[in-house]
């Protein structure tokens, strides 16, 4: 990216960036909504985005629903959006197993049920979704029966973590060839009334640790959701916009795939984070840079609405 | 003591006897040295009753916090180490609980990811923990967090649960709250060959969750040697050996703790990760590197034999 970076996004430079683009993607949580309000003037961006024939998607690291679920939460909250415009991790991770795994067997699943949904519509079987109690004591962990169909393990986030789950996905992983998908490693989901909710970002460490092996992670940074947005919508990086609140996630996205990038700060991360990077003098550090970034994506009204 | 480049050193009879004749104090790590789950290794009982009545201290120190130290006395009964007292028993539980009540000295609760073992440790040091008492239906968003938690202390969990996690690192948001974690062993053998999730995966998902990293009481921290050293009088590293199976723990904690150490191949560790460790360019490596390299503890049995008495 040449020019300057982290520039606040006037509403004449709105105009002209929004013209230059034809695709705009959008993180949502902390961009479009935070927790079940949507954020004042979101709707009314998508609406008039589309209006102007730009093609809009929703790319987000929660695992924890399926696309028809994320279209309900959006339309509840006031955004017109449709199921093929949604990519959340669940539906990325299994497309991912399908079409660049090409995976043949089960998969041990170690998540929600959006994801089970998500991994038999693209045809695929899995084992070792919800609670998994241990009756009794249990004497031989080491020697639990394994399905002999399972060749992956795919970690996402899962309210029934347990050591019983950590223990078979650490077995499974022993086995040569057995494939380690995890969807993202956000490492926390914020919660009022002072407490803390471990993101997956928690669980796959610990079943890292154990099996001692990296997992593949799907969701944002890494280029896999881009590419299949492009693939199925024919999107020119050079003629799209990544907006997000999180730099390590949305804005590296955007960096590692070549888009233009937005920060709003109705999220996570700061300006001050944002230049931090910036007057970092590392490398790497640089592709969490945004070029621009506004206070709310409703600044971006006057530009659409004019 | 032998430098990290003359590491590795395999040793039989009379230089074994040669290094027991310098050593008052022998450590011993358990699984996979003296024993596999509940198999003796073979000539083991015969070496520890040998260095015992050969005027040795003899010590075992493990990470295994699973276990009470009564139970390891009855463990050591059984499988016929019949001269080992409780006394000589140092268990990352055992010291995580003298590192709450004596360093520590904690006021306030303690939330414990760990098996009864690492409970019953806690009580008899008189160590306030948490008490378990989960609703099955309860979750994070709508559970009772207890007040004055002072410590969350993590080992060995086969009842971990996502609630436990979210509650830990609950309590891990307070700064004046410590976070503690009786070893960091990724995962463990089992007898048969197979392997565990150990306490170091529980570790990991909390230090990701908090973004604070734990104070590790077992090995290779020196704490566990601290507690040998203040419980028995005139410990001189110099005068210690320290036998283990494996290099990321037993190794490095001898190293750390100044003391001479010797891997045993009848556990985790090859001897190709050694020698692999030895030539490493990395400097921290070599303080994985053993002094001294037997294949089985049992290879000390003709040093006792050679001295003209009965070994047994």
């Amino acid at each position: 990216m040449s020019g300057s970076k982290c520039a606040r996004l006037s509403a004449a430079l709105a105009k002209q960036v929004l013209d230059s683009v034809d695709s705009v993607l959008f993180d949502c949580d902390g961009v479009i909504w935070r927790g079940d309000q949507a954020v004042p003037g979101a709707p009314q961006v998508i609406k008039l985005l589309k209006e102007k024939g730009k093609k809009v998607f929703f790319v987000t690291n929660n695992s924890t629903k399926t696309r028809k679920m994320y279209v309900e939460k959006l339309s509840m909250l006031g955004f017109d959006a449709k199921e093929d415009e949604v990519f959340g991790t669940a539906y990325c991770s299994a497309m991912y197993l399908k079409t660049v795994c090409e995976l043949q067997g089960k998969v041990y699943l170690i998540g929600s049920d959006a994801m089970r949904k998500e991994l038999e519509a693209v045809g695929l079987r899995q084992t070792g979704v919800g609670p998994d109690h241990v009756l009794g004591k249990q004497t031989d962990w080491a020697n639990v029966p394994l399905d002999p169909e399972v060749k992956a393990v795919v970690v996402g986030f899962d309210e029934h973590f347990s050591y019983m789950k950590l223990n078979r996905a650490m077995q499974y992983l022993t086995q040569p060839g057995c494939l380690f998908v995890g969807t993202n490693r956000d490492t926390r989901l914020p919660l009022e009334g002072g407490k803390a909710v471990p993101g997956t970002g928690c669980l796959l460490q610990a079943v890292e640790t154990a099996a001692q092996r990296q997992a593949q992670t799907v969701g944002k940074p890494n280029h896999f959701m881009f590419d299949c947005v492009a693939a199925q919508f024919g999107v020119d990086p050079a003629r799209c916009l990544m907006v997000g609140d999180r730099l390590d996630t949305d804005i590296m996205l955007g960096s590692n795939c070549g888009l233009k990038t937005l920060l709003t700060l109705t999220g996570v991360s700061t300006v001050a984070d944002a230049e931090a990077h910036q007057k970092s003098g590392c490398a790497e550090r640089q592709g969490m840079v945004p070029d621009y970034y506004v206070e709310s994506i409703a600044e971006l009204l006057p530009a659409l609405q004019g | 003591m032998a430098g990290a480049f003359k590491g590795c050193q395999k040793i039989r009879g009379p230089q074994i006897r040669n290094l027991l004749d310098a050593k008052d104090f022998i450590l011993l790590d358990c699984d996979g040295v003296i024993w596999h789950g509940e198999k003796a290794i073979t000539g083991a009982a015969k070496v520890v009753n040998s260095l015992i009545r050969h005027g040795k201290n003899v010590v075992f120190v493990t990470n295994n916090c699973t276990r009470p130290r009564e139970n390891y006395v009855h463990k050591f009964c059984r499988l016929g180490f019949t001269d080992v007292i409780l006394e000589q028993i140092f268990s990352s539980s055992y010291c995580s609980a003298l590192y709450l009540r004596d360093v520590v000295k904690i006021r306030g609760q303690v939330f414990v990811m760990g098996c009864d073992g690492l409970r019953r440790e806690l009580d008899e040091a008189g160590i306030p923990c948490v008490e378990e008492a989960d609703d099955p239906d309860a979750t994070i968003y709508d559970c009772a967090l207890a007040p004055d938690v002072k410590a969350v202390l993590v080992g060995h969990d086969d009842k971990m649960t996502f609630l436990k996690l979210a509650k830990a690192s609950c309590y891990l948001r307070d700064p004046d709250c410590l976070f503690l974690a009786t070893d960091n062993d990724p995962w463990h053998p089992l007898s048969s060959g197979r392997i565990l999730p150990g306490s170091g995966s529980l570790i990991a998902a909390l230090e990701v969750s908090s973004g604070r990293k734990a104070t590790v009481i077992g090995k290779p921290s020196r704490f566990m040697f601290e507690c040998i050293s203040s419980q028995f009088s005139g410990v001189d590293p110099a005068q210690c050996l320290m036998i283990g199976d494996r290099l990321e723990t037993d190794m490095l904690f001898g190293s750390n703790c100044g003391l001479d150490t010797m891997l045993t191949l009848t556990g985790v560790s090859q001897i190709e990760k050694a020698q692999e460790y030895r030539n490493s360019e990395l400097s921290t490596n070599h303080s994985l590197v053993p002094d001294y390299v037997v294949d089985t503890i049992a290879d000390f049995l003709p040093a006792f034999e050679e001295l003209g008495e009965p070994s047994n």
